[in-house]
């Protein structure tokens, strides 16, 4: 079943009076439980496509369905009611809350926009929320700021299933952690998706990680898409010269144990 | 904790504070040391300062006790700066974060009003207010307010406006808040340093501009205040210039100190800043 | 080989939170060699590279010692009496014996001034020359770190550079003194892979022309096994594991350093998809 369905999408700005693509054309499709990622150099427009896939931009042409809805029609109460089911992790963990919140406040903020639980049930649903994403219940009262960066990152992934999504766009949500937390990210969302079939739209400038946890890639050069398949077929052995490129400059362990 | 000691750790913040110290005891202590009217005769007129100890700075034109007209003032002044300023950040913030966050027409609107109030030198406004209104203590907070507010405006919609493009407003947009909760609930609470950074600036013109009301008869009547104080004397002046100095230097030593204070504030707040 | 420096029992302390930042480090740094210096945050290693560049003075407690052998002009002459020339222990100067790159080339570089007149500064502060003659060095600067079309490039602002070019930049100014250390700071960490590849690329190659030390920070194991001969991997502030980068890729002696190597997802490592097995 498919996701989310994007076509032609396509978005312009004005540069020094230029109009210049961010994103072209592009066209892709997520089925339930699968994850697409994005790949592609600084300014090939990853970010941008997941902001208009999230309606925080909007596209100067192209659809985007979602759940087999047109996504573009909503508008006012109906999209924000319909966010519930399309998350988005960022990559920056500390920029993505509030510098004054709690994590007890920023978990309660989707239960109670989206009336999912009522106000004495909350802390019941942010305490399972926590340790549903592997954290420890008694962290709901510590402010953002005094949290380590991976737990805060667990704190994001919680916020963004809070609504019980099918989409949930990760921005490289996992480029700024230190490797050894990464590893644990990463499983965590494995987990995620196989026990609530949510897609991924995996936003990464690394090959390694994405070749770890996506089912197919997009790769984007100058907001176009050049090239798309199956991720570990791709990356094996890329057709186009950004693919390429990009397989080439990825660092290589040339370990020689066994 | 930490953070009050840093504050006095400057001599300026050491001196602003005292002198707010001394100013708020004075307003505090006056209907205990000097209870009654203020306005009241109390001796003969005109008697000079540090005479008679009953009176020792002496009395006005009236008769009426200098000591006790200082101490009363200092209420006045002290409720006048605080609440106009209260209210010109309060306005000032809310418009200012309006304009930021919705943008297009409406920021245009906001923002074309905010010229035309900053356009008018605000003594004016506040004098022209007072006198289609009236004198009275609401009519001159409200008046100076109204002059006051356009530089917070300002200062509010630029930190929105760089606010508004941070990740976490992004997020609460994705998981559906409201905007007004996001302006007003997520944003304004962000963008409030440097707007309160203003506030001794703006209480110290406030004072100054409630003494200049007063000066010209256009403060509230039924209390005494500096400005009118200083005009009481001005008729007097060659032969009594106590009456005018007394006052003034209240007035100069309240803004000095509001200052002070102010610069010591965002001093200790900008060493924070830095060391974390 | 000759040492550069030599870092004893260094131990720093940051005022306010008191926490150790580093303690009980103890490292030689070979005279022409590159070593990276491999940790995750909040290990101590961005910290190392400011004590050794100087640039902790303020805020910080620093005990241990760190002694510096540069070479004296003596010595570049082609002096033969080693005794009274080797040693030097005063305290280098950055900018002239020590090049610093660091993360982020735009919070380095004046927003407000020609990228050419930056780097143009530090060969006039340092190498005691004139205007003009700096220029020319910047100018030649620029080519060596491949900037297309230097000549534009000079009269350039920050701003209208791509975040690779600014690196550059920053690479080029950092080098313009002819310094014997050259540091840098997670220099790649901003840019994405191809970039940070080419980078890579160019300080391997200056580094080898000019004969300098690299010292490499990183997060990033298998990006520092590219470049460096040797790797140090820090810990809580502390240095674990020490060794040839051979040594410390095929046989790592400390479990954390095989921890960061395991946790590295390379090209040719199995999927996370896949060790879960088909459970979906």
């Amino acid at each position: 079943m498919t996701v989310l369905a994007v076509s032609d999408l396509t978005k312009r700005y004005r540069r020094g009076g230029k109009p210049f693509a961010a994103v072209e054309a592009v066209s892709f499709e997520i089925g339930q439980a699968q994850t697409l990622a994005l790949a592609g150099p600084s300014g090939s427009g990853k970010s941008t496509i997941a902001r208009l896939v999230l309606r925080l931009l909007e596209p100067d042409a192209g659809r985007i369905e979602f759940e087999g809805a047109d996504f573009l029609a909503l508008s006012g109460a109906a999209l924000r009611a319909r966010r519930a089911k399309l998350q988005m992790v960022f990559q920056d963990p500390l920029a993505a809350f509030n510098p004054r919140a709690t994590v007890a406040r920023v978990l309660d903020d989707p239960l109670r926009i989206h009336g999912i639980a009522s106000h004495t049930e909350r802390p019941h649903r942010i305490a399972a929320l926590l340790e549903r994403v592997g954290l420890d219940a008694g962290l709901a009262q510590r402010a953002i700021h005094e949290i380590s960066g991976g737990q805060r990152q667990r704190v994001a992934i919680a916020r963004a299933i809070a609504t019980r999504p099918s989409l949930i766009v990760l921005d490289e949500a996992v480029s700024a952690l230190d490797v050894s937390v990464r590893g644990r990210i990463l499983e965590l969302l494995l987990d995620l998706q196989s026990q609530e079939r949510i897609a991924y739209l995996f936003i990464s400038h690394d090959l390694g990680v994405i070749r770890a946890v996506a089912h197919r890639v997009v790769i984007l050069d100058a907001g176009r898409i050049v090239e798309s398949g199956d991720a570990r077929a791709v990356i094996a052995d890329p057709q186009s010269a950004i693919g390429k490129a990009l397989v080439a400059a990825t660092p290589r362990l040339n370990r020689n144990r066994p | 904790m930490n953070r009050l000691r840093r504050f006095f750790r400057t001599p300026e913040a050491i001196a602003g504070a005292n002198t707010l110290a001394l100013l708020i005891v004075m307003a505090l202590a006056a209907p205990l040391l000097f209870p009654g009217d203020p306005q009241a005769i109390a001796g003969p007129a005109l008697l000079p300062p540090f005479q008679d100890w009953s009176l020792p700075l002496g009395t006005d034109r009236l008769g009426r006790d200098v000591l006790a007209e200082l101490f009363h003032g200092a209420r006045t002044s002290l409720a006048v700066g605080l609440a106009a300023a209260a209210a010109a950040l309060l306005i000032g913030a809310v418009v200012g974060t309006l304009a930021g966050f919705a943008g297009g027409l409406i920021d245009e609107a906001l923002m074309r009003i905010t010229d035309a109030f900053q356009t008018v030198p605000s003594f004016l406004l506040a004098l022209a207010f007072v006198s289609i209104v009236g004198p009275s203590l609401g009519v001159v907070v409200a008046a100076i307010a109204l002059g006051a507010w356009t530089g917070p405006a300002r200062v509010a919609r630029a930190e929105v406006l760089s606010i508004r493009e941070r990740d976490y407003v992004a997020g609460a947009r994705v998981i559906g808040m409201q905007p007004m909760e996001i302006a007003f609930r997520e944003v304004l609470p962000n963008a409030l340093p440097p707007v309160l950074a203003l506030s001794s600036v703006i209480v110290a013109a406030a004072i100054l501009t409630e003494a200049a009301l007063s000066f010209l008869g256009l403060g509230d009547p039924n209390r005494v205040t500096w400005g009118g104080m200083i005009a009481e004397g001005r008729a007097v002046l060659r032969t009594a210039p106590f009456l005018s100095i007394v006052p003034g230097i209240a007035l100069v030593l309240t803004v000095l100190g509001v200052y002070l204070a102010g610069e010591g504030v965002v001093e200790s707040s900008a060493v924070r800043r830095s060391l974390s | 080989m000759t040492t550069l420096l030599s870092i004893r029992d260094l131990a720093v302390r940051y005022r306010g939170d008191g926490l150790a930042a580093l303690k009980g480090i103890s490292l030689d740094v070979e005279a022409g060699e590159r070593l990276a210096i491999i940790g995750e945050s909040g290990s101590g290693k961005s910290t190392l590279a400011l004590v050794i560049a100087g640039l902790l003075a303020w805020g910080a407690k620093i005990d241990g010692c760190i002694d510096w052998f540069l070479p004296t002009d003596a010595d570049a002459r082609g002096s033969k009496d080693r005794q009274a020339s080797a040693i030097n222990s005063s305290t280098p100067r950055l900018g002239r014996d020590i090049g610093f790159i660091f993360q982020d080339p735009s919070s380095s570089l004046d927003p407000v001034m020609p990228v050419g007149r930056q780097i143009a500064e530090v060969a006039r502060a340092h190498l005691g020359i004139g205007w003009q003659d700096a220029f020319a060095i910047a100018k030649s600067l620029l080519e060596r770190v491949r900037l297309p079309d230097p000549d534009a490039i000079l009269r350039a602002y920050p701003h209208q550079l791509s975040g690779g070019q600014r690196q550059r930049v920053a690479i080029a100014a950092a080098i313009a003194a002819g310094p014997k250390l050259l540091i840098a700071d997670e220099a790649t960490s901003a840019l994405d892979t191809i970039v940070q590849a080419e980078i890579v690329a160019l300080i391997r190659r200056l580094v080898a022309e000019d004969g300098m030390t690299l010292l490499f920070i990183s997060h990033d194991i298998a990006l520092a096994a590219t470049l460096a001969d040797r790797i140090a991997v820090l810990r809580h502030g502390e240095l674990i594991d020490l060794g040839e980068t051979n040594q410390i890729l095929d046989a790592p002696r400390h479990v954390y350093t095989r921890a960061l190597l395991d946790a590295h997802l390379g090209l040719d490592a199995a999927p996370l998809l896949d060790r879960r097995g088909a459970q979906s």
